[in-house]
């Protein structure tokens, strides 16, 4: 290994800079900006006042409520899937179902929301099936609630946890999974004792990635929610649309973005995550 | 009798994850496959299921002024930010897992460039608008741009990373050694080797950039509009046939770029 020099070092920092200089001007000044839009005019807390009375209160905790719901569904479903594809699947058809299962991740979430309104309308594919067989007399209504919200996040959002859980399940020893079974262990006990733990650090860098972006998403509510329930991207598109009122929806921004991190670092607060994210 | 019942429970639990595969894959794909179904229909208004087939909505696609302009727009701002992004990420990768900065500033320049992960993006993108009106730089193609680059950056920076952390070291030594000096070595060695992370890193960065909406929403003012952005407003008047044929053509476009990197293959 050469010894740290001078110039190399130098060299460095100009490396580092093109890259950290766009994170900078792009992620810490805009914050750093909408920090301090939201306590003027004059320093007053009337920004932040205002965005804890009950009506913004009641969006606040929905869009958290959201997003720790989608992101728990997303990976209860993406423990079997990347479980079978690591330790179940014959070894030339991983890649392809690696592959199939992911590949959403390059299209369009816009476009594949819009595709679920066909799939739930009251014309539309499942309502078909269901009156054409007989099972129902009229068709129901499933689009703009909750479950439809609900399926079209966990349907954009799945193959993300799929393939960052993926790198921790092929990491999983499978001889550790036989031992405990020849040692009698029940395929709960085998679940809890030895793959969830070993698997938690996968788990807890897909909620990384998600979480964050379903609690704060603007399109799909848009798309398949309920026009009643308001998240609060919609809130600050609002704002920054048809009002001025700026240093509102800063306040806003930015006490949401306190909730998303302090209920993030709530779960890393747990002791096990934490013993588990230091392997890392 | 009751161990009976809990084998027959654990014998369940053992197919379990392959049914949740299967169900997955059917859920994953029935909305693809459903839309292109229903773009092959003449109609207005297509119900299911259509009444003949036809390609009369794609013709329209294809001929709408707007629809087009809106395409190379979002082709021109992908290809820009998958090569700017992908180089971004090499430097990033550099710094990150090679460079002779100390541990504390590496750490802390990869969690700065994965800022846009753990940040709701509504909140950066409304962030990022104020800043861009705050500097005078306004609303259009360049605020576009760096958004997306921003947008990619930690994507690109990542995925270069785990290949750049599995390379020989010893081979940059060994090239040292026979007196190349660092750019012979970055140009010969350590370029060659991460080609394919390079190209898997340009196409996924091309098609974040292609399927970009909320930063794009907030930083193209009137004059820009991309592939998502025109979907999206069409989305709010109703699912129409023109919608259908637009989404397959934007689904092929991302398609096209997943196929070419999954067969991307390592060397060595």
């Amino acid at each position: 290994m050469s010894v740290a020099n001078t110039p190399g070092r130098l060299r460095d920092w100009l490396v580092a800079g093109s890259p950290l200089l766009l994170a900078l001007a792009l992620g810490v000044f805009p914050l750093l900006t909408l920090f301090v839009e939201s306590i003027g005019p004059g320093l007053g807390g009337e920004n932040y006042a205002e965005v804890l009375s009950p009506l913004y209160r009641g969006a606040l905790l929905y869009s958290i409520g959201v997003g720790v719901g989608v992101t728990a569904v997303c990976l209860a479903v993406a423990y079997p899937i990347t479980y079978w594809i690591a330790h179940r699947c014959p070894d030339r058809y991983r890649l392809i179902a690696l592959v199939s299962v992911t590949l959403p991740l390059w299209l369009n979430y816009v476009v594949l929301n819009y595709a679920w309104v066909w799939i739930l309308a009251r014309g539309g594919v499942v309502n078909r099936i269901l009156v054409g067989t007989g099972l129902l007399d009229s068709s129901l209504d499933l689009l703009y609630n909750n479950i439809s919200m609900g399926i079209g996040f966990v349907y954009i959002y799945l193959p993300y946890v799929v393939l960052t859980m993926y790198v921790s399940m092929e990491r999983l020893d499978y001889q550790l999974i036989e031992a405990a079974r020849d040692l009698g262990a029940s395929d709960v006990r085998v679940f809890l004792d030895i793959v969830l733990p070993r698997t938690l650090p996968g788990a807890a860098a897909a909620t990384l990635i998600v979480y964050a972006r379903i609690a704060g998403a603007f399109a799909t509510p848009e798309i398949l929610g309920s026009p009643g329930n308001v998240m609060i991207a919609r809130l600050v598109v609002q704002a920054f649309r048809q009002y001025t009122n700026y240093g509102f929806a800063a306040a806003l921004s930015f006490v949401f973005l306190l909730l998303v991190l302090g209920t993030l670092g709530l779960g890393a607060l747990s002791p096990r995550v934490r013993r588990e994210l230091r392997q890392w | 009798m009751v161990s009976r019942v809990t084998r027959l429970a654990e014998r369940g639990a053992g197919r379990l994850p392959g049914i949740v595969v299967a169900l997955t894959l059917v859920f994953l794909y029935t909305p693809v496959l459903v839309i292109g179904y229903l773009s092959l229909s003449p109609a207005g208004q297509p119900t299911i299921p259509i009444d003949a087939f036809s390609l009369r909505w794609y013709t329209a696609v294809l001929t709408d002024t707007r629809f087009i302009r809106a395409l190379l727009t979002s082709l021109g701002i992908g290809v820009v930010t998958a090569t700017g992004g992908t180089a971004l990420g090499l430097a990033g990768a550099y710094v990150i897992v090679r460079s002779q900065l100390p541990q504390l500033a590496r750490r802390s320049i990869a969690v700065i460039i994965a800022l846009p992960l753990f940040v709701p993006t509504v909140v950066v993108a409304f962030g990022i608008g104020r800043a861009s009106a705050l500097v005078g730089l306004g609303y259009g193609y360049l605020p576009v741009i760096l958004g997306h680059l921003f947008w990619v950056l930690p994507f690109t920076t990542f995925l270069i990373a785990a290949r750049y952390a599995e390379l020989d070291d010893r081979l940059s030594a060994a090239a040292r050694d026979l007196g190349a000096d660092d750019r012979t070595v970055f140009r010969t060695i350590t370029v060659p080797l991460l080609w394919p992370a390079l190209m898997a890193s340009v196409l996924f960065a091309f098609a974040l950039s292609f399927n970009e909406f909320l930063i794009t929403f907030f930083l193209a003012g009137s004059s820009v509009t991309t592939v998502p952005l025109e979907i999206f407003g069409k989305v709010r008047i109703g699912a129409t046939a023109f919608l259908n044929a637009a989404s397959v053509l934007v689904i092929v476009v991302s398609a096209v770029a997943a196929g070419v990197a999954s067969t991307l293959r390592r060397p060595v």
